[in-house]
């Protein structure tokens, strides 16, 4: 046997002495996302955002003088792979903060898990509003816009478009179609709109022309659809096709036109209105940065979920700058109510329910891009605090 | 009486013109597989891979800039030859098992089937695509909007299914093929290339599957998983319209496709497969081998 060069053995005992030293050091952040599966794009997002957000933070010195480390785990857009990857997380390694889920079951679940074992963390995508609502918990935070502050900015922009209109709602037959049209449904009822109809097709529809008579039928004003994915792309292009884009202004969920499927629409996709809590196109100094630094760096426009995930980071460096530690109580004290910077401009978090407060854009897709059409402040779209358990 | 004609004019006749057009796309969909069950006994498993293939490979020479319509018949010869070479390289290695033939050819294509779908998704992405309508705008016939590209399914279906009647019933390379249906070594012994006849009709199959894909895309859009979509109500039209009968397959995705737009006007959307499961169940316990018989044997 060949034997080991001394210096070399001595250079090894130091390095694995210091490994452990640093970790100490380190402020651990877990991230259970999906990398794989459906919601991949999702998570692909999700992990740029925080990556770079965690280098621009490093590179400046770190949060309280320690470096940040990303722990990344597969959530599989699945609630009991979440909590699963969750629980590893916070029991083997000790994460100082969790965040990343995507699936909202997956983000109350973790949610509950935060809750028993007494740490923290945050959604930078999950929509349902419950979250932050009747399900609200003292250890979960949002920094996104959830669904009904997208609804409640859209609503008000299509009633300013089309006073007292007629509505069609027509959304996919499971629990988020229904949700969704439910919600929306309610507030442009609120805003005078006349009830045009509803309509449930089965998820992966690939022909919508069946229910076109009874859209024509309902000779509404306005469509408002959650379809997302192909079905999108099936159910534009064959309205075009059938002539029953014309006359109608069709608004949508802030999954229903993506930039994984608006090629694919093409010009079918025109006209389409719906709220997000970003866009690329925010014409602001920090936002065009953060636009340009997501560019060089993943060659490819950051979306609504890289760009909160990017804030989120932010987030928890301002709360811990302000608690002065990670301890979990000092972290949730600072956190509630804390004001800090974002690509979408300064975000509040409201102490009552956990849920950050923004302005809300009205986009419209105009020639393949989304153009702002309209802007709702943050407290107006926000709604009232629905949280009652603490 | 304004009412009723109102009722025929606006809401009956757009819907049965919605079921006629949904039923161009399944029977042109079935067809392939209907002539690979009905001669080879094969249960094909990669027919919806190769419905997907043919609208990649449109899409693929629609991008090379060649017009929609020229590029059809070449997805035609481009599937055809990939087809006979499965077939040849392929499938006859496990069609000779006896018994096992069923098992042997379903685990095969259905590898295949996964083979062919990441292929397609390495090649061209995750993302869903759709090329440009070739034939845009409508027409207005009594009142109704028909758009265009619509209109051109029905009559190239038409067509493709009349072409599809006469190969199989009127030619000699159709009797061939319902001779070797029927008794393959019967019809060996009297001098049919089975080996060659199988390997053709496996890629008329193929062609015609591809060819289905092209001509859908434009209205259905691409994706790697799009095969799935065609690949339950395919097998549907089949199983209702009789093992390997082109007649049968015509009929029955005719059939299905109005009972499901018709349906559609009174149940919710969610219905709509049950019914057409109901239909073949009620076919099946009346005439258990199809509205017509297997290929070969009438």
């Amino acid at each position: 046997m060949k034997a080991i060069n001394p210096f070399l053995a001595a250079t090894m005992i130091v390095l694995c002495a210091a490994i452990p030293a640093m970790a100490e050091e380190m402020i651990k952040i877990g991230v259970v996302t999906p990398l794989t599966g459906t919601y991949a794009p999702i998570g692909q997002q999700v992990r740029w955002g925080m990556e770079l957000a965690t280098k621009e933070v490093n590179q400046s010195g770190g949060v309280l003088g320690r470096q940040i480390q990303l722990l990344f785990e597969d959530e599989e857009a699945s609630p009991a792979v979440a909590v699963q990857r969750a629980e590893r997380l916070f029991e083997v390694e000790h994460v100082d903060f969790l965040t990343g889920t995507v699936n909202s079951g997956s983000t109350l679940a973790v949610g509950q898990l935060a809750e028993r074992v007494g740490r923290l963390m945050a959604t930078t995508v999950s929509f349902a509003d419950s979250i932050t609502a009747d399900q609200c918990s003292p250890n979960v935070f949002r920094v996104n816009a959830r669904a009904s502050q997208q609804s409640a900015a859209l609503a008000a922009w299509v009633s300013g478009q089309k006073p007292n209109p007629r509505v069609f709602y027509l959304g996919p037959d499971y629990e988020m179609g229904r949700s969704t049209v439910a919600a929306f449904a309610a507030r442009m009822k609120d805003l005078g709109a006349q009830d045009g109809g509803e309509l449930f097709a089965p998820l992966g529809s690939q022909d919508y022309t069946p229910y076109f008579g009874q859209i024509r039928a309902a000779r509404a004003d306005v469509l408002y659809t959650s379809v997302a994915g192909n079905d999108s792309v099936r159910l534009l292009t064959q309205m075009q096709e059938f002539g029953l884009l014309t006359n109608m202004l069709v608004v949508g969920a802030s999954g229903t036109v993506t930039s994984q499927n608006i090629k694919a629409i093409g010009d079918a996709a025109n006209g389409f209105g719906t709220g997000v809590g970003y866009t690329p196109a925010i014409d602001t100094p920090e936002n065009k940065d953060f636009v340009q630094h997501f560019q060089t760096s993943y060659q490819t426009d950051p979306d609504l979920y890289g760009a909160d995930s990017y804030g989120v980071i932010y987030f928890f460096k301002a709360a811990a700058e302000k608690a002065g530690s990670t301890d979990t109580a000092a972290l949730r004290e600072a956190m509630r109510g804390l004001r800090w910077m974002t690509p979408q401009g300064e975000k509040l978090m409201r102490a009552g329910d956990h849920q950050a407060e923004q302005p809300i854009y009205v986009v419209r897709i105009d020639g393949g891009a989304f153009d702002i059409v309209g802007k709702v402040d943050g407290g107006t779209a926000l709604g009232a605090d629905l949280c009652t358990r603490f | 009486m304004q009412e009723t004609s109102d009722y025929l004019q606006f809401v009956l006749a757009p819907q049965m013109f919605t079921g006629l057009t949904m039923g161009v796309a399944v029977v042109l969909a079935a067809l392939g597989l209907t002539i690979i069950f009905g001669l080879l006994d094969v249960i094909n498993m990669a027919h919806g891979a190769f419905y997907a293939v043919g609208a990649y490979l449109a899409l693929a020479l629609e991008r090379v800039g060649f017009g929609y319509i020229v590029l059809l018949p070449l997805v035609v010869l481009v599937m055809a030859a990939f087809g006979y070479l499965l077939q040849y390289g392929l499938i006859q290695h496990v069609l000779t098992r006896g018994r096992d033939r069923h098992v042997t050819t379903l685990m095969l294509t259905l590898g295949l089937a996964m083979v062919i779908e990441d292929a397609n998704r390495a090649i061209f992405g995750v993302e869903t695509l759709r090329p440009a309508n070739p034939i845009p705008g409508s027409a207005a016939i009594f009142g109704m909007v028909l758009p265009n590209y619509r209109l051109f399914l029905i009559s190239a279906g038409i067509l493709i299914v009349a072409a599809v009647m006469v190969v199989i019933y009127r030619t000699r390379f159709g009797a061939m093929v319902r001779a070797a249906a029927f008794d393959r070594q019967m019809a060996a012994s009297l001098g049919v290339p089975v080996k060659r006849i199988y390997g053709l009709t496996f890629a008329l199959g193929v062609a015609l599957t591809g060819l289905a894909g092209a001509l859908l895309a434009p209205v259905y859009s691409i994706f790697p998983t799009m095969g799935h979509d065609f690949l339950v109500m395919a097998f549907i039209v089949v199983i209702v319209g009789g093992l390997g009968s082109v007649t049968g397959a015509v009929a029955a995705g005719f059939l299905l496709t109005q009972v499901q737009a018709l349906a559609s006007l009174v149940v919710s959307p969610v219905w709509g497969s049950p019914i057409i499961l109901a239909v073949m169940v009620f076919v099946l316990i009346m005439r258990p081998g199809g509205l017509f018989g297997r290929l070969g044997h009438v």
